[in-house]
């Protein structure tokens, strides 16, 4: 019987280190298919404002009082940025990002990481930033070669758009 | 003889259980069951986590540098010890997921987050939080592609949140963006936040628990330590190759107690996680609410008996009776109130009351302090339809519970049955009552087992009366050979049906040939 307890016990314990053990380190997961390639698009981009600032007139600054007498307005409010990505002109991400902030005045933010098959990719990125609703202000194309496993990051930040860090000539 | 009331018996999801668990109770005795104290065996992987977790940290470096190096030299350079202590941290921390897991569930089956513990388990429910990110936070500290995964996948979690309008996830897009100061925020939250945090949710979580069990008995704290060791030297943990960001993460070790979310998340979205996870959160900590009992009895003092001795306060397993100043101009200094939103309807005060004694000369018997649908009164009135039964004096009397083994199922001709809300409920003289009064030949106790009982400490209290360690013993006149105790869980009803038989034998022979009431009586002093 003391035996049979003794076993029932040690059962007990070896049942809690193998489920620990079975789940503490694995089964494993891949949370990209083997062999595939990243694009990394990030963007934090601060678009143009909605209503371009004004100079004030002689009079308007006048009305105001002393210490607050400046030279222009300017409305807080910025446009959306509206941007697409294509691979080999095949559209991957159409997205339009409204600006941060609590009146819209801040930057436009996005981030996506997107698999992508390894190979030789030509790139583009258009980007509209103002009040426009049709076409766009800004358009990159880059040349991307990108093996298994190797990751690349398209950045759009305030000035234009990079990749991985190293500007490439802009076709348009 | 049975109770006059129809009493709520354990539900069949909580027998069923007890039946699983009544196995471990073979193994390891009711005592040291590890089901019994799964809240304690938590705390201890908990305090072996922290134990190794120092020990970690003396050799680690908390910077982006230098860490992942670090960790590998734990692992590999020092010969045996500093892998064994990496492979415990991991593997307590899993355990205590494990445990809790189990403590939650079983509190669950058996009812126990309704009624006045609702306190408890709404407690409970950001512990389950608090320890899922410490665990999170853990992963970080390798440095390793795991951490790299884990990093980038938890900033996408947070970022799915209307805090930061600046994306921390663009922190983890490649090795030049990373940032040295989050990592070591991170760090800081893991080795001195979050320990800070978990203690005092653990001690808010225990708040209204009187005398809670924090440690596991000797032979669990030394068992569950040795299945971590041999695990820990059979399988030791491993880092994976350093981090980098610029690669795309291959083949990843998932420690699914902790990890689980974020395979979650790539499999469906941030949003679905949140709303997965605030919602269950809800759900659970709604369920006191949703899944009640019955609205319970509460205690009430009778100030009449009430001498202010504070024994019903010391014992009430759940804090419920405050002894406040003299309200009714008798001669005491204090007196015993009851706080009716922490009372859990158990009864265990009326069997510490002094003035719980049947052999007063009063009608109706009053006491203290006693429960509303089972008063001293009908304790005593049960006894004495008994007596005049003239059945007694070659039966033994059951005292059962509300939760514990079935007496009345038990099968045996020559018992007479009475089932209190707990055990804890039975003043000691009731038990001399029943064998010089009522005129039974013996008096058996049958509830829940140590440290199982439903609620926590009327078995405790009980053995300790019986042998005079705790105010009011058991009188030395009883005779200690008609007494008799079996601590069990539902489902044991042959085993104790068994016992029983064993012990109304033996008392045949002890009584043999008078009658055993005037032999009680002899013994008497
Ligand atoms: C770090 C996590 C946790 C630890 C270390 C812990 C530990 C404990 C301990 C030591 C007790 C006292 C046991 C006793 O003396 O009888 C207890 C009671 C309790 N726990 Fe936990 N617990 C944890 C999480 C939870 C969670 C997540 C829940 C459920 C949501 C929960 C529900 C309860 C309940 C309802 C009780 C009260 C039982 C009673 O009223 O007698 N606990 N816990
Ligand atoms: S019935 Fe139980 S919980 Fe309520 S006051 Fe008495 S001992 Fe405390
Ligand atoms: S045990 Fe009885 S006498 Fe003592 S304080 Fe409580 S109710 Fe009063």
């Amino acid at each position: 019987m003391k035996a049979l307890a003794l076993s029932g016990q040690g059962l007990t314990w070896a049942v809690l280190a193998a489920l620990v053990g079975l789940f503490g380190q694995g089964p494993s997961f891949t949370p990209y298919e083997p062999g595939q390639a990243l694009i990394k698009l990030s963007m934090a981009h601060l678009p143009e404002r909605l209503e371009p600032c004004r100079q004030l007139s002689e009079a308007e600054r006048e009305a105001l009082p002393p210490t607050r007498r400046v030279e222009e307005v300017c409305g807080r409010e910025r446009a959306p940025t509206r941007f697409e990505l294509r691979l080999d002109g095949e559209l991957l991400v159409a997205e339009t990002v409204e600006p941060a902030g609590l009146s819209s005045g801040g930057r436009s933010y996005y981030l996506e990481y997107l698999p992508v098959d390894p190979g030789r990719y030509t790139v583009t990125v258009r980007l509209a930033d103002t009040p426009r609703t049709t076409g766009f202000d800004l358009e990159r194309e880059m040349n991307l070669d990108l093996n298994a496993g190797e990751s690349a990051l398209i950045e759009i930040g305030d000035d234009g758009v990079s990749l991985g860090g190293v500007e490439t000539e802009e076709s348009s | 003889m049975s109770s006059a009331q129809a009493r709520p018996r354990p539900v069949w999801p909580a027998r069923a259980l007890a039946r699983g668990e009544s196995v471990l109770s073979n193994a390891f005795g009711g005592a040291a069951n590890p089901f019994h104290h799964l809240g304690a065996l938590a705390i201890y992987c908990l305090y072996i986590a922290l134990v190794t977790g120092i020990y970690l940290f003396v050799f680690y470096s908390t910077n982006l540098e230098g860490a992942w190096r670090s960790v590998e030299a734990i692992t590999h350079e020092q010969w045996i010890i500093g892998g064994v202590m990496r492979s415990l941290h991991r593997y307590s921390s899993d355990a205590a997921v494990l445990l809790l897991a189990l403590h939650m569930l079983r509190e669950l089956v058996r009812l126990r987050h309704t009624g006045a513990r609702w306190f408890s388990w709404l407690t409970g429910m950001p512990l389950i939080w608090i320890v899922l990110i410490f665990g999170i936070s853990g992963y970080w500290m390798v440095w390793d592609q795991l951490a790299a995964w884990v990093a980038t996948a938890s900033a996408r979690l947070l970022d799915w949140l209307p805090i930061f309008s600046d994306p921390m996830g663009s922190s983890f897009v490649s090795n030049k963006t990373v940032s040295g100061r989050l990592f070591t925020l991170i760090g800081f939250i893991h080795l001195v936040g979050l320990p800070i945090i978990l203690v005092l949710g653990i001690w808010f979580h225990l708040l209204r628990v009187r005398y809670p069990r924090i440690h596991p008995t000797r032979k669990l704290m030394l068992g569950s330590l040795a299945g971590l060791l041999v695990l820990s030297l059979v399988v030791p943990v491993t880092s994976h190759a350093p981090a980098d960001l610029e690669a795309v993460p291959g083949v990843l070790a998932i420690d699914w107690f902790y990890l689980a979310v974020f395979p979650l998340q790539s499999l469906s979205s941030p949003g679905t996680i949140w709303l997965a996870g605030t919602g269950g959160t809800l759900l659970l900590a709604a369920l006191p609410w949703i899944l009640p009992r019955r609205r319970q009895p509460v205690a009430e003092v009778h100030l009449p008996d009430c001498t202010g001795c504070g024994f019903c306060a010391e014992d009430c397993p759940y804090g419920a009776i405050d002894m406040v100043p003299r309200t009714d101009g008798r001669n005491f200094e204090l007196e015993a109130r009851v706080n009716a939103s922490l009372c859990v309807s158990c009864g265990i005060c009326t069997g510490s009351c002094p003035s719980s004694s049947p052999f007063r000369q009063r009608t109706p018997l009053t006491t203290g302090i006693e429960m509303p649908h089972f008063t001293m009164d009908d304790f005593r009135n049960e006894l004495d339809r008994a007596r005049d039964s003239e059945l007694t004096g070659d039966r033994i009397l059951v005292f059962g519970c509300d939760h514990g083994v079935d007496v009345e199922k038990a099968e045996i001709g020559t018992a007479h049955s009475m089932v209190l809300p707990c055990v804890g409920l039975l003043p000691p003289p009731g038990i001399d009552y029943a064998l010089r009064n009522s005129g039974y030949a013996g008096v058996a106790v049958a509830g829940c087992a140590d440290c199982d009982c439903h609620h926590r400490l009327g078995e405790r209290w009980t053995q300790e009366r019986i042998e005079r360690e705790r105010q009011p013993g058991l009188r030395k006149r009883v005779p200690r050979e008609r007494l008799f105790t079996f601590w069990a869980k539902p489902g044991q009803e042959k085993d104790l049906s068994l016992r029983l038989e064993a012990f109304s034998a033996g008392l045949d022979k002890a009584s043999a040939p008078e009658a055993p009431r005037l032999a009680i009586r002899r013994t008497g002093t």
